[in-house]
């Protein structure tokens, strides 16, 4: 990988993170929900992949730019559990019941904030109503707060079926985790990994944030040696965005003590060197995985997706999604559930399903978010795949495109090869600027929208 | 605790019935996507359980509604000049009836409950209106009376060309892919009709549907207790029917 501070600096823009195309800020409120629920309702036998979002948690990361709801009243999340077996039923009306669950995505805030006993009783009704897999043989994966887990609750998700499990790791600096108000020590997450290797988790994940306060290259040098000591499969390395204005609990985030820019591409470079010669692959955007996981091999084969939690192995998904906030993706429609719980639970009380937004994709949509996807995850285009399925000549089609594409070109952040058909590859340098090369193709990029930076 | 929580808190009227109705695709998207709640209720009428032998409608009465059977089995029936009752159609959970009646604006049969059976009623000036709304309820009802004139064809043939054994095993056939479809076991279901309703619908005598019965059980293609029947022999019985090679044929029958 080329680290190319030039380019860096020039094209350090703000962008979209492209979970899906067109991105959440097009989702219309004022959409027809029947017109909605028609385009869910359609036959398929796709396969699933089910989300639910748990919007609980005990205490406050600053940091967080999250949905979530911050309580210690942990009877909150057997009444939220009543809420979701009631959508899963709902849901579950409206798919062919033998459509196998390829993927099973637990998010929050924090879902390791439900008792043993409600995971128990909404997976068991998950069962009933879904074509669960057995023996491992689907991706079924839980994002874990270091401190809201037990040694018995980690028996009882992976008795569930749980086989991947994903780690709010952070930063082991002591100073950082206690100005973001998130203290966990390096003793807790060992223990975790060795009972999680211990119960054989096939797959673990560390989340990590850099552009915290009080980060340096020096600290985020100790954490990551910690990181790569405790040897996880997949690791995330998200920029955090600061901005208070939208995120009330970033007021108390030290704006003073924020890395500056250079600091924070000097730890994101850091981030690349350190990683890659630990032996993981840089799989694009924030995610670097080992060569063995299944997301670089997936890659690898061509086969990367990319969707609203992130890069995926599975493609060929529907995605169903529960609890509030929650994003289902059918085909190419998009519906998003209510963010606020009394809305969600408003509309779940009374047997419908709590739709707050929806997108319908239009042709040109579906040949973007093609041209998209391919980019981000593949690092390459090769244009005659959409020219085929869709039935354009893609010079013409994307003429205003080409133009900023021949400025990435001399740039030297993409190559275009001109044959019958034009390949657009991503250069090495390029790769960690794959949201502008993505932006080139966004028509909705006009609508004044505050995006994060993109690196 | 969960059950009965469940039905006391939550609003919906949808169960699982109602996925595989014919008529899901009105009652699912109204009742997922409404604000009024009640908007469902003010279309379709939850009807009281007949009981075993009650009409639901009459010959000659004026066409009003369709009928959705939730649970149990119908009939339909003529009566002919002479007073004698010719059974026309057996309606399962999720079917339709009464779609006869659209054509002169009366029922041109009557329906009868063949146990407790429960129904949904819709007017059907209220359906023609959505299925303006919902495209694919229009297309959902053009599938239904699709499907009507398939069955009613094959019926022709099979009361003109068929021999008993094969009337028999036909009706049995139908009725297991009828069952399958619903999500229940197709080898092994109740006759809500008797021998006798049997084949006045297929234009047998009473004591030849009851020897092609035990002529199969001794064949070991079913096995019978009361009415209950289980299909051990699936092959054996398309076979019979001459549909081997296209199985779906009998799916969608």
């Amino acid at each position: 990988m080329l680290w190319n501070t030039q380019l860096i600096h020039k094209y350090n823009i703000s962008g979209p993170r492209y979970t899906s195309y067109p991105t959440a800020p097009q989702f219309d409120a004022n959409i027809s929900k029947l017109s909605l629920i028609e385009k869910m309702l359609l036959p398929s036998n796709k396969p699933l992949s089910l989300y639910f979002h748990v919007p609980y948690c005990a205490k406050l990361c600053y940091y967080c730019a999250c949905n979530k709801v911050i309580t210690s009243d942990y009877q909150k999340g057997d009444e939220y559990l009543e809420l979701l077996i009631e959508e899963v039923r709902l849901k579950s009306l409206m798919v062919n019941e033998d459509r196998e669950v390829q993927q099973l995505h637990f998010g929050g805030g924090t879902p390791t904030f439900l008792s043993i006993k409600a995971f128990t009783r909404l997976i068991n009704y998950i069962k009933q109503h879904f074509n669960l897999l057995a023996d491992d043989k689907g991706e079924y994966s839980i994002e874990v707060d270091p401190r809201e887990i037990s040694r018995e609750k980690l028996v009882a998700l992976r008795e569930l079926g749980f086989n991947r499990l994903s780690f709010g790791i952070q930063d082991f600096n002591k100073r950082v985790q206690t100005t973001i108000n998130r203290i966990q020590s390096y003793q807790l997450i060992d223990d975790l990994m060795a009972a999680s290797r211990e119960l054989s988790y096939q797959s673990i994940n560390f989340d990590l944030i850099y552009g915290l306060p009080y980060q340096t290259v020096e600290t985020f040098t100790e954490t990551l040696d910690q990181v790569i000591e405790l040897n996880p499969d997949r690791i995330s390395v998200f920029n955090y965005a600061h901005i208070p204005r939208r995120f009330a609990s970033q007021k108390l985030i030290p704006e003073d003590q924020l890395p500056d820019g250079d600091t924070k591409l000097a730890i994101l470079k850091l981030c690349i060197d350190k990683l890659t010669e630990a032996g993981y692959q840089y799989i694009g955007m924030d995610h670097f995985a080992k060569p063995t996981d299944s997301l670089a091999m997936a890659q690898n084969q061509g086969e990367l997706k990319r969707n609203f939690q992130g890069y995926t192995t599975h493609a060929n998904c529907d995605l169903l999604a529960f609890g509030t906030s929650a994003i289902s993706q059918i085909g190419h429609t998009y519906v998003q559930n209510h963010t606020a719980t009394k809305d969600y639970r408003k509309s779940i009380e009374s047997g419908q399903l709590a739709i707050m937004k929806g997108y319908v994709s239009n042709r040109d949509d579906q040949i973007r978010h093609n041209v998209i996807m391919s980019l981000i995850c593949n690092f390459e285009l090769d244009t005659s795949e959409v020219e085929s399925e869709f039935d354009i000549v893609f010079k013409n089609y994307f003429k205003s495109e080409l133009t900023e594409l021949l400025k990435l070109e001399k740039d030297g952040i993409i190559e275009l090869t001109n044959g019958p058909h034009l390949n657009i590859r991503v250069t090495d340098s390029g790769r960690l600027l794959i949201r502008c090369i993505c932006m080139t193709f966004d028509k909705y990029l006009n609508n004044v929208i505050s995006y994060s930076k993109v690196i | 605790m969960s059950l009965a929580l469940n039905t006391a808190r939550f609003n919906s009227k949808l169960t699982s019935q109602c996925q595989n109705c014919s008529l899901s695709a009105l009652c699912l998207p109204i009742s997922l996507a409404d604000d009024d709640v009640n908007r469902l209720d003010q279309i379709i009428e939850r009807k009281k359980p007949l009981k075993k032998g009650d009409i639901l409608f009459r010959q000659g009465d004026e066409f009003e509604s369709v009928y959705a059977v939730r649970t149990g089995t119908l009939k339909t029936f003529n009566i002919t000049n002479s007073g004698e009752e010719q059974i026309t159609g057996f309606y399962c959970p999720s079917e339709l009836l009464g779609l006869s009646g659209i054509d002169k604006n009366i029922y041109p049969v009557s329906a009868k409950a063949l146990e407790t059976t429960t129904v949904c009623e819709i007017p059907f000036a209220h359906l023609e209106q959505l299925s303006e709304q919902i495209p694919t309820l229009k297309h959902q009802l053009f599938k239904v009376m699709s499907r009507k004139i398939c069955d009613d064809q094959q019926m022709m043939v099979l009361l003109g060309k068929k021999n008993a054994d094969e009337k028999v095993a036909s009706l049995l056939l139908n009725l297991s892919a009828r069952f399958k479809k619903r999500g229940y076991s197709a080898t092994s279901f109740r006759l809500a009709m008797s021998r006798g309703e049997i084949g006045n619908y297929l234009g047998l005598a009473v004591e030849t549907v009851s020897r092609v019965i035990t002529r199969f059980q001794k064949n070991g293609m079913i096995q019978v207790d009361g009415k209950e029947i289980s299909i051990v022999n699936l092959d054996q019985m398309q076979k019979l029917i001459g549909m081997s090679v296209d199985c779906d044929k009998i799916e969608n029958i």
